[in-house]
């Protein structure tokens, strides 16, 4: 859930060959060569010149999404003569409400959850995209109203409108595993969930782990928790409950909730399934945990993570041979179809400038998103870029997995109010986690929500 | 107890030997880290530091040249892969520069200690793989055997210790590293000083006024001072942001060294005035009679006097401005990145480089390098702060 | 303007400025208000002598009533307010709501925690270490060692006690001296230190601790020094061991300097802020009141719990003030 903004994942510069480009350096794929839509490219730096300007972006990716990023903020600077700079942090939800306060926000603030962003919007602190961009994200995004309603939010005197431009969106019902550790063990791919579990079981009877798990991350340690939960309620209840939860019209202590919660629990919380015991899950970073698949011997077999998580796989990886994913599989028993989790980061203007409009509009351009494609860990709804422009099949794979679920949700804590899905949600499951009781846990959240309504 | 006959030896050896005790608890943490920040990546995974002078046994996993491009046809329908692991996994350049040695290898993830070096591995339906102790390796089989990628191979190896000062570079120098040390270098070299500058003039005056005027009201401005030495901080920071935002300075370097000058003064004016009030009076008093204005008493007389007051609040401010991190994050670090401090890129780096104790430690010992320089060179000066009006 | 051109225009302008703003009110005083010479020679003399040290006081006084009085009374009146509100007065909702959060009373039993051992450990290892150093001929090395944690950054030491505290998978080689030791000493699995309810704080506090005793020693041991030969030497005389001597003789003269480290420690574990931020961030039960504010003045965005929370830091802060207030008084009489 709330990594949605690290989409940017996947194979390494070494596996595929490819020289990075720094922030104001070449550009990282030739003008005119591949399968990208320079035309698209020609035209937009035809009519933009903004010699002298400047745009400044600010996001939660770090280093390497924030190189990818700078790679194709390159393309916009050659096609226009304007300065684009981004700038990452780790604690960026906290960071930009200061900011925007003190009147030094950037131009563009890149959300990793919606929610955040209506926050903001509701404080007047962000600028409306205009209803021409959000017809246009209607008819040239797959699925396009959705997401279109998903950057709509009330603004200060409560009347909706379009704000956020989603740029960069993953996939995360995903399980990471390394195919040759399992063909060495003589396991198979499980396509149910009691598959998983028997799989899980029979990992600890052959006297391995099955799980590697991690909650930290700095400031919004606690999030990957969230985004099993959410998997786990797509997966033990309807699609309409999932809504009323995620809006609560259904209280966060329902014991629909406390069961996914505790679903969670039986693979986070039993010291025999989770690599470093129970007591390792919330102090391991996000970008550590998934290690222990690539350990002599295996520390771990399986990981369950995001489209982006590929990022922070160890140098050299080849996703697709030393690492690949399969479906999250739902309970064959329950019968609810194939469920799939997504986010998304949105781009919003925090600082108005005509620079920055004009950034909007270059990132409109299918090249934009052919050029973060290609590098690779990058998905996108965009329906008119080339799919031959995703770097590997396995992110074509995810991208069509994307678009052909049976039941596709955003990521439920994104959607919350920040004080809950960038706050007591994120603690609360670091609190059980560590032991504490499920429906204790849901019960403060709910206070939580009572709280601001 | 020098005096204690007979009982001499005995205690002092104990008194020695508990003050060296106690000394190696406090210097070890400081010591674990700066011995990290020397060591590969590889090293500090696989041996604690105080392991460092000793070879480290490694668990890794290589990779055979991939056999589409270099096998070799022996005949009879049989191929062959051969190579060395160290030099084709890049850990050593040729195969006169093997430092690692292997003890025991696998073939498979499940059994990584298998086979012992020279041992050949026997992997069904006549496929052999072997592997000598310096990595060099022979993987035999038929043509579908052979193929796809190269198979892998587990080991464990005795690595000597490998010490490096390529961390540092990589955190000072390397301008593709984002979270490189360098910037905030400056940066908190470019808050500390004018926080540092500015305060001891202002509290100089006041200190002297303090001290050498009579007026009334002074017993009630001293007791005040104390008062505000006390205060927490954390008090101010929401109504001088606040201001800061209103009267248009945001956030910048400008706030940050007027809250550091406006939160420093107490303990300037304190320190200050204890010192210049034990100043001998005679010069003062001489002064005045010779017709000298208070302006000049101040410049010529009393500054010169005081300063090792001066010099002890100096330190005092450049290593509080230094280590500060709340002060920075509330009034200086903005979302351009231009304006981090060493002390906010370590805390970011606590969370995202957590398991990296190369990158980490080096860059903490970075941060904390000027500050150790500051206090073992002037310790004098510090201490002498400290003790004023400390002592009782 | 490049920041490091701003500082040095800064710190001429600012240093400049002083000056210049002292050399001149004194000229105008002196020169233009009251002249010393003329008929009122004598009278304008006083006058001026009386105003001056309000000049050069003002700077200063400016700088701290804005900085450090005006944000106290700000605080006060920010607690009782409601910023959704648009900043309408409510009373003392904000701190019915603070007292509401668990999480609160956890931050306030904590700190307790935090003040009832970290003064304590301190002063008693500073005494230790202040009367073994000074004993040895290498002491001066000795105390530098066991001070410079002083000069090391709270975030700097959580870095290095992060180090210390790290737990690896049961399997692989331990990095950190605690769980290797632990270990050794026939402990069966690594613990993560940091997530052990209730025991976590005390880990945390040690690092404090390892920071403060440097402080604590140099202060306690300038004061033993000052403890007149002539006591001692008598109390030996009269047969007193070594450890009578030291509690009964000089712990009791140096009783003042002792209060006065274990005020000023005090003082510092009420602001402690970054050690608990960088090292747990207040979760798994180790929040304390200094990251309490900050959380719900940042993440939260909540001005008003923040200050309330800032008011409850001020009051527990109190009677030290009053009691240093009070004794700098009696001094000056």
């Amino acid at each position: 859930m709330k990594r949605s903004f690290y989409a940017s994942a996947a194979a390494l510069a070494l596996s595929s060959g490819m020289a990075m480009a720094d922030a104001h350096g070449g550009l990282v794929f030739p003008v005119g060569e591949g399968d990208f839509n320079w035309a698209s490219y020609e035209a937009f730096a035809a009519a933009h010149d903004l010699t002298g300007q400047t745009v400044t972006i600010s996001g939660p990716w770090l280093s390497p999404e924030a190189d990818r990023f700078d790679a194709l903020l390159a393309y916009f600077e050659a096609a226009t003569g304007a300065d684009a700079t981004y700038t990452g942090s780790d604690s960026f939800e906290q960071q930009i409400v200061i900011d925007a306060e003190a009147g030094s926000a950037p131009n563009i603030a890149v959300f990793p959850q919606p929610g955040l962003a209506a926050n903001m919007a509701a404080n007047g602190l962000l600028t409306p995209l205009g209803a021409d961009n959000a017809a246009w994200v209607s008819e040239n995004f797959a699925a396009g109203p959705s997401w279109v309603d998903l950057g709509t939010y009330a603004d200060q005197s409560g009347a909706d409108q379009f704000y956020g431009f989603f740029f960069n969106v993953n996939v995360k019902s995903l399980v990471w595993y390394v195919p040759e550790n399992f063909e060495d063990a003589g396991y198979e791919v499980p396509t149910t969930m009691e598959e998983l579990i028997a799989l899980s079981d029979q990992i600890v009877a052959d006297g391995g782990t099955p799980w590697c798990i991690g909650l930290g991350s700095g400031a919004a340690t606690g999030w990957p928790a969230t985004d099993w939960v959410e998997d786990l309620m797509l997966r033990t209840q309807t699609p309409d409950v999932y809504d009323a939860w995620v809006a609560n019209e259904i209280p966060f202590n329902d014991p629909r909730v406390v069961e996914a919660i505790e679903t969670f629990g039986q693979f986070a919380r039993n010291d025999a399934y989770v690599m470093g015991g129970a007591g390792a899950v919330a102090t391991t970073d996000f970008r550590d945990s998934p290690a222990g698949l690539f350990q002599s011997p295996p520390g771990c077999y399986m990981h369950r993570q995001a489209s982006f998580i590929p990022a922070f796989f160890p140098d050299g990886t080849v996703v697709g041979e030393d690492a690949d994913f399969f479906y999250f599989p739902a309970f064959a028993e329950k019968d609810l179809g194939s469920p799939v989790l997504g986010g998304g980061t949105l781009m919003a203007i925090t600082d108005p400038s005509d620079a920055t409009m004009a950034f909007v509009e270059f990132l409109k351009t299918p090249v934009a998103h052919e050029i973060m494609m290609a590098q690779g860990g990058f998905l996108t709804p965009h329906s008119g870029v080339n799919l031959a422009t995703y770097e590997t099949d396995t992110l074509r794979g995810q991208g069509e997995i994307l678009l052909n679920a049976t039941t596709f949700r955003f990521d439920g804590s994104d959607l919350m109010p920040g004080a809950i899905g960038a706050g007591s949600f994120w603690t609360g499951m670091v609190d059980y986690a560590g032991g504490a009781d499920a429906a204790a846990v849901a019960d403060t959240i709910q206070q939580s929500w009572d709280a601001i309504k | 107890m020098e005096h204690i006959a007979g009982r001499k030896s005995g205690l002092s050896w104990a008194v020695h030997f508990s003050a060296l005790a106690l000394v190696i608890v406090w210097v070890l943490p400081t010591l674990g880290l700066l011995v990290s920040s020397f060591r590969t990546t590889d090293q500090i995974r696989s041996s604690g530091w105080w392991a460092a002078l000793f070879p480290a046994v490694q668990n890794e996993t290589y990779r055979t040249a991939d056999p589409d491009e270099a096998r070799v046809d022996l005949g009879d329908g049989l191929y062959l892969v051969s190579g060395n692991i160290f030099v084709e996994g890049g850990v050593a350049a040729n195969l006169d520069e093997i430092v690692r040695e292997i003890t025991v290898w696998g073939a498979s993830s499940r059994a990584i200690d298998a086979y012992q070096p020279d041992e050949v591995a026997d992997l069904g339906e006549g496929e052999t793989l072997t592997v000598t102790a310096r990595g060099d390796y022979e993987w035999r089989g038929t043509a579908d055997q052979i193929e796809g990628r190269g198979a892998r191979i587990f080991v464990t190896v005795s690595a000597p210790p490998d010490f490096t000062l390529g961390n540092y570079q990589n955190v000072l120098f390397d301008p593709s590293n984002r979270e490189g040390m360098s910037k905030a270098f400056f940066n908190t070299l470019t808050v500390t000083i004018p926080a540092t500058i500015i305060p001891i003039l202002i509290a100089a005056f006041a200190a002297y006024a303090l001290a050498w005027m009579e007026f009334p009201g002074r017993a009630l401005l001293i007791a005040a001072v104390v008062g505000l030495l006390v205060v927490p901080l954390q008090l101010a920071l929401i109504p001088l942001l606040k201001l800061h935002n209103d009267i248009g300075i945001g956030k910048g370097y400008l706030g940050v060294w007027l809250a550091h000058t406006g939160f420093g003064l107490p303990l300037a004016i304190y320190l200050l005035r204890n010192y210049m009030v034990g100043l001998p009076r005679e010069v003062i008093e001489n002064a005045r009679v010779d017709g000298a204005t208070e302006f000049q008493i101040f410049t010529r007389i009393i500054l010169p006097l005081s300063f090792p007051a001066l010099a002890s609040f100096a330190i005092f401010q450049f290593l509080w401005t230094w280590n500060d991190l709340l002060v920075a994050m509330v009034f200086l670090i903005d979302s351009s990145g231009e304006t981090t401090v060493m002390t906010r890129q370590l805390v970011e780096m606590m969370g995202t480089r957590g398991g990296d104790w190369e990158i980490l430690a080096t860059s903490a010992f970075v941060s904390i390098a000027v500050p150790l320089v500051v206090f073992f060179s002037l310790q004098r000066y510090l201490v002498r702060g400290l003790l004023a009006g400390s002592v009782k | 303007m490049s920041p490091i051109m701003q500082a040095a225009l800064t710190i001429l302008i600012g240093v400049g400025g002083c000056v210049g703003y002292f050399y001149l009110s004194n000229q105008i005083l002196d020169r233009v208000l009251f002249p010393a010479r003329g008929a009122n020679a004598g009278r304008n003399i006083n006058r001026a002598n009386a105003i001056r040290p309000w000049l050069f006081l003002f700077p200063a006084l400016f700088a701290l009533a804005l900085y450090l009085t005006y944000p106290v009374f700000e605080t006060l009146r920010l607690s009782l307010t409601d910023r959704s509100l648009g900043g309408a007065f409510v009373g003392l909702e904000n701190y019915a709501r603070m007292t509401d959060d668990p999480k609160f009373w956890e931050a306030l039993r904590n700190n307790f925690l935090w003040l009832l051992i970290v003064p304590a450990a301190s002063t008693a290892f500073g005494l230790l270490a202040a009367q073994l150093t000074d004993r040895i001929s290498w002491g001066n090395i000795a105390k530098s060692l066991i001070f410079m944690p002083m000069a090391i950054s709270f975030v700097g030491a959580a870095v290095i006690f992060k180090l210390v505290y790290d737990a690896r998978p049961e399997d692989v080689a331990q990095i950190g001296i605690l769980n290797a030791v632990y270990l050794q000493l026939g402990g069966d699995s690594p613990i993560t230190w940091l997530t052990v309810p209730f025991w976590n704080n005390i880990f945390l506090i040690i690092v404090l601790i390892w920071i403060q005793t440097g402080f604590a020693m140099v202060i306690l041991s300038a004061a033993l020094r000052g403890i007149p030969e002539e006591t001692i030497e008598a109390a030996i005389v009269d047969g007193a061991n070594p450890f009578q001597i030291f509690f009964k003789i000089k712990v009791p003269q140096i009783a003042g300097t002792i209060v006065v480290v274990w005020t000023t420690i005090t003082i510092v574990v009420l602001k402690v802020f970054d050690i608990v931020f960088a090292m747990t961030n207040g979760q798994w039960e180790t929040q304390v009141l200094a990251n309490y504010m900050y959380d719900k003045l940042f993440r939260a965005n909540d001005w008003g719990v923040g200050s309330a929370a800032a008011m409850v830091i001020m009051i527990l802060v109190l009677p030290i003030l009053v009691w240093n207030v009070y004794n700098a008084r009696r001094e000056m009489r």
